[in-house]
């Protein structure tokens, strides 16, 4: 099977000293992989890599068709609709409600207002908020802020969805909750690839897991 | 079409989003506009007013008595045919005379009777070209004059030190009034960079999040676009109204002194949109 996504000697310094050193790994189709490590060892900057924030200095990165020694920044937003992104911090738009902020991904792609409204509707029923959708984002707790983010990330229909610490604001309850609803995401054929240092939630499931440390990819 | 709508929102309802923002920049384009408008209107005026002095400048030329009608014709054909002079018009003893009981009214003693002549010359008065009123042309024209046959210096009057002084305090006033000039459109540009400076600050968390989900350059930039232009009309406009008032205010408190042609206005207007353009367009080139 090919993958979804190909790291393949990946290097890259920052002018701090840190960075990635010859990290190789894939994600296939479906799966759900978690990429785990203290700190600043690296995970968010492998992210970056796999949406293209960041580019290699050494080595390459393939998702779908788009090739890192190849791909043109113009290619760079076509990639992304075909990714899901959630962030620790929820980057949700302070200044529009729910409903706007979920839609908006559909709206940059230039969506048809009909197509928009339900495949919007669809994914907020998917996190279970479409009571909330008139709510502005600081009406709601952290946990439901993080739902809104993940259903703007499915709402394209992407075939993996990146999660950079998704609970990591959030308390054990709340965090079991998100995980849940990653783990339907995940169930309805979209692959997942989260990093996190929360070794125990790592444990609790029997998932694949990339552990990386000072940049270097450990097994 | 569900495209063009999304832009359209997003581009005018960022305007009312970043509030603040928008603010700052319509006020920032109204004062640079103001500014920019007061410096032309004092500019122009300035021109005006000593262009209407220039234009004021005549030369005399005093005839003797012995001169017939022909040598009179004669003389007005030769000075007519200097490139420097406009218009010669001969004025006779009798206008002469006239002219002196106007200018002295009201006095009770009667010269003339009192002379029993009439002493005053007949003379001609020229207007020059207006590429002549300045105090090298008056000279040239003074040259020419005096060596034509049976005219002397001292037959020919002008107010040479009024032009010499008028100069300078023309060229004093030019002087004042570019580094004005300079100093305002500097003081707009830094205005309108800082402004573009927050703009883009106060979008950041919006372009980032285009950005994760996908939004071509393209479609990030339209909106800023449009938000720069339309700041910049406003602001244009809220300058156009400011100086209409302030003009309007002058030509009460001053009248006959200002004039401003209509088409500073719309100017006004049409350079608000383009400083806004300007701008948004140079935030984009250097942020996005």
């Amino acid at each position: 099977m090919k993958p979804l996504v190909r790291l393949f000697n990946v290097s890259m310094k920052y002018p701090n000293g840190d960075g990635l050193e010859r990290v190789s790994f894939e994600v296939y189709g479906g799966e759900f992989v978690y990429l785990v490590g203290p700190t600043g060892a690296g995970k968010s900057t492998v992210l970056k890599m796999i949406y293209m924030e960041e580019l290699p200095t050494e080595g390459y990165v393939i998702v779908d068709q788009y090739n890192s020694l190849h791909i043109r920044d113009r290619d760079i937003p076509y990639l992304r609709r075909k990714l899901g992104v959630i962030f620790q911090d929820f980057k949700l738009l302070e200044d529009r409600d729910v409903f706007e902020n979920v839609a908006f991904s559909l709206r940059v792609t230039g969506a048809r207002t009909r197509e928009v409204k339900k495949k919007t509707l669809r994914a907020l029923a998917e996190v279970g908020l479409s009571h909330k959708s008139r709510k502005m984002p600081h009406e709601l707790s952290g946990g439901e802020q993080q739902r809104v983010a993940i259903a703007r990330a499915i709402v394209n229909e992407p075939f993996i969805l990146l999660a950079d610490e998704p609970t990591g604001n959030l308390d054990p309850k709340t965090a079991v909750e998100i995980m849940h609803i990653l783990d339907k995401v995940n169930a309805r054929g979209t692959a997942i690839l989260m990093a996190t240092h929360n070794y125990e939630l790592v444990n609790r499931t029997h998932k694949r897991v990339i552990s990386i440390q000072r940049g270097r990819t450990l097994n | 079409m569900g495209r063009l709508i999304f832009l359209l929102k997003e581009g005018f309802g960022g305007l009312f989003r970043a509030r603040f923002a928008s603010m700052v920049a319509v006020a920032t384009v109204a004062i640079s506009l103001v500014l920019i408008g007061f410096f032309l209107v004092v500019t122009i005026n300035l021109g005006r007013l000593f262009e209407n002095l220039r234009s004021r400048v005549e030369l005399e030329v005093f005839l003797d008595d012995s001169f017939d009608s022909l040598r009179i014709e004669e003389l007005e054909e030769q000075i007519q045919r200097f490139e420097g002079v406009e218009t010669v018009t001969f004025i006779s003893k009798e206008q002469a005379v006239a002219e002196f009981k106007q200018l002295f009214q009201g006095q009770e003693e009667d010269y003339f009777e009192t002379l029993g002549f009439n002493p005053l010359p007949a003379s001609f008065r020229i207007k020059l070209t207006e590429s002549y009123r300045s105090s090298t042309g008056a000279e040239k024209v003074f040259r020419y004059l005096s060596t034509l046959d049976g005219i002397r210096e001292e037959d020919i009057v002008y107010r040479r030190e009024f032009l010499v002084l008028l100069e300078k305090y023309f060229e004093i006033a030019l002087v004042v009034d570019l580094v004005i000039g300079a100093i305002v459109c500097l003081s707009a540009l830094l205005l309108v960079s800082n402004n573009v400076r927050l703009i883009i600050l106060s979008k950041q968390k919006v372009i980032e999040t285009m950005k994760l989900v996908g939004a071509t350059q393209r479609f990030i930039r339209i909106p800023l676009f449009i938000q720069g232009v339309t700041q910049g009309f406003i602001g244009g406009l809220l300058a156009a109204l400011f100086l209409y008032g302030l003009i309007k205010l002058a030509a009460v408190e001053l009248p006959g002194y200002v004039k401003v042609s209509w088409e500073l206005y719309p100017l006004l207007v049409l350079a608000g949109g383009l400083l806004g353009l300007a701008g948004s367009y140079s935030a984009v080139r250097r942020h996005l």
